[in-house]
């Protein structure tokens, strides 16, 4: 793939092929002298030509590419692009060198050599192969058994940090334990690919991995329990009062919670109504009431609410 | 007419040429920015993001205007952070050893956003970007055109802001 020549210009004429700089400079002589019309056309046989200058449209990142010139005598070589700007004397009729360091960022690079007048090319560098994923998991705790849960999105780079707009296929694979949640290849579009599923049925670590050939990125996701599920409490009368306690509070498909999990107990005698939160520990949470007359206890985590509990006043 | 009117006269005339090219300059450095959300997904974005992200780009592109005109990294903290703020300090140190300048004028930028992740943690754009695009040798031009660009852009929030993590020219999309 190789380009025409772009005129630049310094004057802030637009930019157009050479070929339509040349009519365009041939239009304006008709009303001159013969003389002047001679000259013009030995400046597009000779001067101009000169000037002329190639480069592939199109170089991959981190590789080398040569510009062709041709014409004689000497010029200023100028290379803009991202991550670079340089400034060299160059001989026409030479190749010019451009060195893979000068080409490692994906992005448009303008060429331009200035003798009289300045020619210019644009090249554009394309990422090279994948050698790198970022790979973004959400979130990183997630209840059993919901819908649309667990998302990912995958980038797919290359060694020089562009991201690869051609498609690829990225892997996504999920296994909580032993068993496969989920297994899918999607192909990139714009440079990206991603996945949302529901998370599994047991609490516990999910690995969510994305896999572009060799590559691999992992992350982890903590699927924990769900609502509690028949939310049960036992009490004792002790010499400080009333000590309440929960069973193993677990959700309806006997995931335990997580500790931290807080449960409320509440407490209703003759002088009235009071409460206390106390987190899930190891499965049960456990609170201290103060009361020496009869009273009712009851228990709630969430929406759920658990049973009632009549104790007796103090003998 | 006395020497004194030919003075007003003239001075009037200077402090609007003035004003004028005030004006232009400003419009200049002012990027004109246009977002279309309409293809984004597979997250809906807000009309709060979307005035966020307007806003936020618009900045970015008249502080990297600044930073390659005046040679000077200081205005891409903030807007910029990654690989996007590395190449463009490159760009400005580069330009800066080697006596050269870029100038970004005029610039009109289309926005479409195509991909919104689900959590909200980033966003690609597509800018079609036209602006009249100088390159300078000090103090002599040695490329003047008006371009059409077609940048890839990888956004993302940070604390009180958009900002590009990625800015990418392709030929097309």
């Amino acid at each position: 793939m190789w380009s025409s020549t772009n005129t630049a210009l310094a004057n802030r004429e637009p930019v157009g092929r050479e070929f339509n700089g040349r009519v365009a400079r041939v239009s304006k002589l008709r009303h001159s002298r013969p003389f002047v019309h001679v000259a013009a056309l030995l400046c597009l046989l000779s001067v101009c030509a000169a000037q002329k200058i190639q480069a592939p449209t199109s170089v991959t990142a981190g590789e080398d590419a040569t510009i062709s010139t041709i014409g004689s005598g000497t010029a200023t070589f100028y290379l803009f692009g991202p991550g670079v700007a340089s400034k060299q004397d160059v001989r026409l009729g030479a190749d010019i060198h451009l060195a893979a360091k000068d080409l490692q960022n994906a992005g448009a690079y303008t060429a331009v050599i200035c003798g009289d007048p300045c020619r210019s090319t644009n090249i554009y560098v394309v990422a090279s192969k994948t050698s790198g994923l970022t790979f973004l998991v959400h979130p990183s705790r997630v209840p059993v058994g919901q819908t649309d849960a667990v998302s990912g999105v995958a980038f797919p780079f290359d060694q020089f940090h562009n991201l690869v707009l051609a498609p690829v296929s990225v892997d996504f694979q999920l296994t909580a334990g032993a068993s496969s949640l989920m297994s899918r290849a999607i192909h990139s579009e714009n440079g990206v690919a991603w996945f949302r599923t529901a998370s599994g049925k047991s609490a516990g670590p999910l690995q969510v991995v994305a896999t572009v050939g060799a590559l691999r990125a992992a992350r982890a996701v903590q699927q924990v329990a769900f609502e509690p599920c028949n939310l049960r409490i036992k009490g004792q009368r002790t010499s400080k009062g009333i000590m309440v306690e929960t069973e193993p509070v677990k959700d309806c498909a006997g995931n335990p919670l997580p500790d931290g999990t807080i449960v409320t107990f509440s407490a209703s005698d003759a002088n009235g109504k009071s409460t206390v939160d106390a987190p899930v520990k190891q499965g049960v949470a456990r609170a201290q009431l103060e009361a020496s007359d009869s009273m009712i206890v009851s228990a709630a985590s969430g929406v759920v609410t658990g049973n009632e509990l009549r104790i007796g006043a103090r003998p | 007419m006395k020497i004194s009117q030919l003075a007003r006269a003239g001075f009037l005339v200077i402090a609007g040429l003035l004003l004028s090219a005030l004006s232009m300059r400003a419009a200049d450095s002012s990027p004109v920015v246009q977002l279309n959300t309409s293809k984004a997904g597979p997250r809906q974005i807000e009309s709060l993001t979307e005035r966020g992200i307007l806003r936020d780009y618009r900045f970015a592109w008249t502080s990297l205007a600044q930073a390659l005109e005046f040679n000077t990294v200081d205005p891409l903290d903030g807007p910029f952070v990654g690989d996007a703020k590395k190449w463009i300090t490159d760009s400005v140190n580069s330009q800066k050893s080697s006596g050269l300048s870029t100038r970004h004028s005029d610039q009109n930028h289309k926005l479409e956003a195509v991909f919104y992740a689900p959590e909200g943690d980033v966003i690609e754009l597509h800018d079609t970007a036209e602006y009249q695009l100088q390159l300078l040798d000090g103090s002599k031009t040695v490329y003047d055109a008006h371009v059409v660009m077609h940048y890839v852009v990888l956004m993302t929030p940070a604390a009180d802001r958009w900002v590009i993590r990625q800015l990418q020219a392709v030929p097309q999309f």
